[in-house]
């Protein structure tokens, strides 16, 4: 009985001793990663301040306008086309056919950036061969 | 077996037996002891660990994240784009004493800095100094090129930079800041110590601008400007409900983010700094004024058949009716004629208060130090009474008249003019005519557009209410018949006024499609109705059919 409690007690203290060592090595390391984290946190809002001030600077309204002009068949909307009740919609007349989509991209426009794009990987394929 | 050995051993085995027994009771007594105490340690332990509430644990293990800390607050517009924010770069210096050969380290860094003169960098690399500045603030890319190059000498200090990501779009209201980060004009300027304040640097400055309606007023300022040869341009949107500038341009304007090379006129804001006899659009004051104190009603009249002599001066209506005019009339056809006759009735003192309260004759009060004192005369003759009631012996700026119309159509509350973005409207106001006045007002502008000089501003939808405005510029000793000042104030929609737009442009000529006219009514009228056309669905203004009943007062009392 006492050489089993003496047994228990040596291999109990022995366990709580690795058991210890261990927390304190993982609780080290979860440490380390939350530093990690909050310095990856920083950096991220400082790139995100970055990306904030190019964005802006992006979609400032006369780039968008010239990209609009280049590649959007849309025009300013005309006061009849405004909708001052949007939550009444009226519905379509009975004897009106419906008109098809004819999309948001212009025509050429659309070509073009294939075009465009069919020429830059002829060319970069030209690179590579060079 | 014998039995006292036996005996005799038990005894003696029983004494020492028990004397062991008792110790190793009592060490048993203590180890128990220590291990009951453990034990309630190790129960504890655990307890502690499962009962604590997760709050608690959580509080106790606050991450604490190092704070982005900028040396400038940024400033957005109302919706919270950014118009203005500081981004780290890269300054760099060198440590001459280390550089063995600097002739070759020179033409190292003027070959990827191609803007440094080869000399230059020479000598100050061959100084022997420890520190020598050679460039600030370098882009990633050159940075990265510099670095590239291996020359452990070079290094760099981290510099913040201001970014305006628009560009030349609300330069005037923005400003620009010098090397160091000092604010040098507009906001950036006004607001200095708040932007550049420690512990409000993370909080943006919020104005009331919206830069898309910035722009639309912008583009379509330049188009006119360039269309009539004008040499500068002025605008701005108003929120007629708390005064709040939605967008203000000057033409010509620069690019904040590189201020290298510009000149005063592109410096000069012309809607805050600039005063200008405006003409006619200030007839809506003497109009408002006359209503106001009941000197005349919509059913009477003036005659403007001949031109008034007034000790040496004449004045003559630019657009000649010959005829008895109406009170709409006169405000429709913009007659001097009539208004001139009307300030007299109204006299000069009454015109006076009225102007003052109005705020034509002190500085804006707008967040800016560009700001135009107006100019008027000291001493209030007659005459000035008759020339200031269409506008002319009077120079405000745009602002103060955007300021002042506001304040007449929108139930008579003057709100003091801000670049602020403010949420809750109406605390400062003033009430400065009545709301019948007001209505009367939003007749005779509305009036204006639809059958007066102004019909090239009629946004179709957007019932627009407005006064053309054309004056002759005044040169040395006289007026320049040819240099004008073209302008109109418009304001919609006119039932329920929410936005005042106004334009004017400096010196226009005629052209073909306004068949030479330079007017008001020509050149700027358009630009308003543009502006309207392209912004009112930014603003959420609904365009509807128009209730003519409104208008009928004043609508009947106007003949062709």
């Amino acid at each position: 009985m006492r050489r089993v409690v003496t047994a228990f007690a040596a291999v109990a203290a022995l366990a709580c001793g690795a058991a210890v060592l261990k927390l304190k090595l993982v609780v080290q390391e979860k440490a380390d990663d939350v530093r990690a984290l909050a310095a990856q946190i920083h950096d991220d809002r400082e790139a995100i301040r970055v990306l904030e001030a190019e964005w802006s600077y992006l979609t400032t309204p006369r780039a968008l306008q010239d990209q609009s002009v280049k590649f959007l068949a849309l025009m300013p909307p005309k006061a009849t086309q405004v909708m001052a009740e949007p939550d009444r919609i009226p519905f379509r007349p009975k004897d009106a056919d419906p008109v098809e989509d004819p999309g948001v991209l212009l025509p050429a426009a659309s070509n073009q950036k294939d075009d465009k794009k069919t020429d830059k990987s002829t060319r970069n394929t030209k690179g590579h061969s060079l | 077996m014998n039995a006292v050995p036996i005996r005799h051993a038990t005894i003696l085995e029983g004494e020492r037996k028990s004397a062991m027994e008792v110790a190793r009771g009592r060490l048993m007594v203590a180890a128990v002891l220590f291990m009951g105490a453990f034990g309630v340690m190790a129960v504890r332990t655990v307890d502690l660990g499962l009962s604590t509430p997760e709050e608690k644990q959580t509080t106790s293990r606050q991450i604490v994240v190092p704070p982005v800390s900028v040396a400038r607050a940024d400033i957005v517009d109302r919706n919270g784009e950014i118009l203005a924010t500081n981004l780290e770069t890269a300054s760099l210096y060198a440590n001459p004493s280390e550089i063995r050969n600097p002739k070759e380290a020179a033409a190292k860094l003027v070959s990827v800095l191609p803007d440094l003169s080869l000399a230059d960098v020479e000598e100050k690399l061959s100084s022997g100094r420890k520190f020598v500045w050679l460039k600030r603030k370098l882009t990633p890319r050159q940075k990265w090129q510099v670095n590239a190059l291996g020359i452990p000498a070079f290094a760099f200090e981290r510099e913040e930079e201001r970014i305006y990501p628009h560009g030349r779009l609300a330069a005037h209201a923005l400003g620009y800041v010098d090397v160091d980060g000092n604010g040098l004009a507009g906001v950036e300027h006004y607001f200095n110590d708040r932007l550049n304040d420690h512990d409000r640097a993370g909080e943006p400055l919020k104005l009331s601008l919206d830069i898309r309606v910035q722009y639309a007023l912008a583009d379509e300022l330049e188009a006119a400007m360039s269309a009539h040869r004008a040499i500068g341009a002025a605008g701005l949107v108003m929120d007629v409900r708390t005064g709040e500038v939605v967008a203000m341009v000057s033409l010509p304007d620069y690019d904040p983010n590189n201020i290298t090379g510009v000149g005063d006129d592109e410096r000069f804001n012309r809607v805050s700094q600039g005063v200008y006899e405006l003409g006619s659009t200030f007839k809506t004051f003497t109009f408002a004024a006359a209503l106001d104190e009941k000197v005349v009603t919509f059913k009477d009249g003036y005659d403007a058949t001949q031109p008034l002599h007034v000790a040496r001066f004449t004045i003559r209506d630019d657009h000649p009716k010959r005829r008895y005019l109406s009170v709409p009339e006169i405000f429709a056809y913009s007659s001097n004629i009539g208004t001139a006759q009307m300030a007299l009735d109204l006299g000069t003192e009454r015109q006076q208060a009225f102007l003052s309260n109005i705020g034509m004759l002190q500085p804006t009060t707008l967040e800016l130090t560009e700001v135009g004192a107006p100019i008027y005369p000291a001493s209030w003759h007659k005459i000035s009474t008759m020339t200031i009631s269409y506008g002319h012996g009077i120079a405000v700026s745009p602002i103060q008249l955007a300021t002042g119309v506001a304040a007449v159509v929108n139930g008579g509350h003057l709100m003091p003019a801000t670049l602020m973005h403010t949420d809750h409207a109406g605390q400062t106001s003033r009430q400065i005519v009545s709301a019948k006045t007001s209505r009367e007002m939003r007749q005779l502008l509305r009036m204006v557009v639809l059958k007066g000089t102004a019909s090239r501003a009629d946004a179709v939808g957007y019932r627009v209410g407005g006064k053309t405005g054309t004056a002759e510029k005044p040169r040395a000793g006289g007026y320049d018949r040819k240099a004008l000042i073209s302008s109109f104030m418009g304001v919609y929609p006119m039932d329920d006024p929410q936005y005042a737009v106004f334009a004017l442009l400096d010196e226009p000529r005629g052209t073909k499609e306004t068949f030479g006219y330079a007017s008001g009514g020509w050149v700027a009228a358009p630009v308003v109705k543009n502006v309207i056309l392209r912004t009112a669905p930014l603003l959420g203004v609904a365009p509807k059919k128009e209730d003519q009943g409104l208008y009928q007062q004043a609508a009947l009392l106007i003949e062709k």
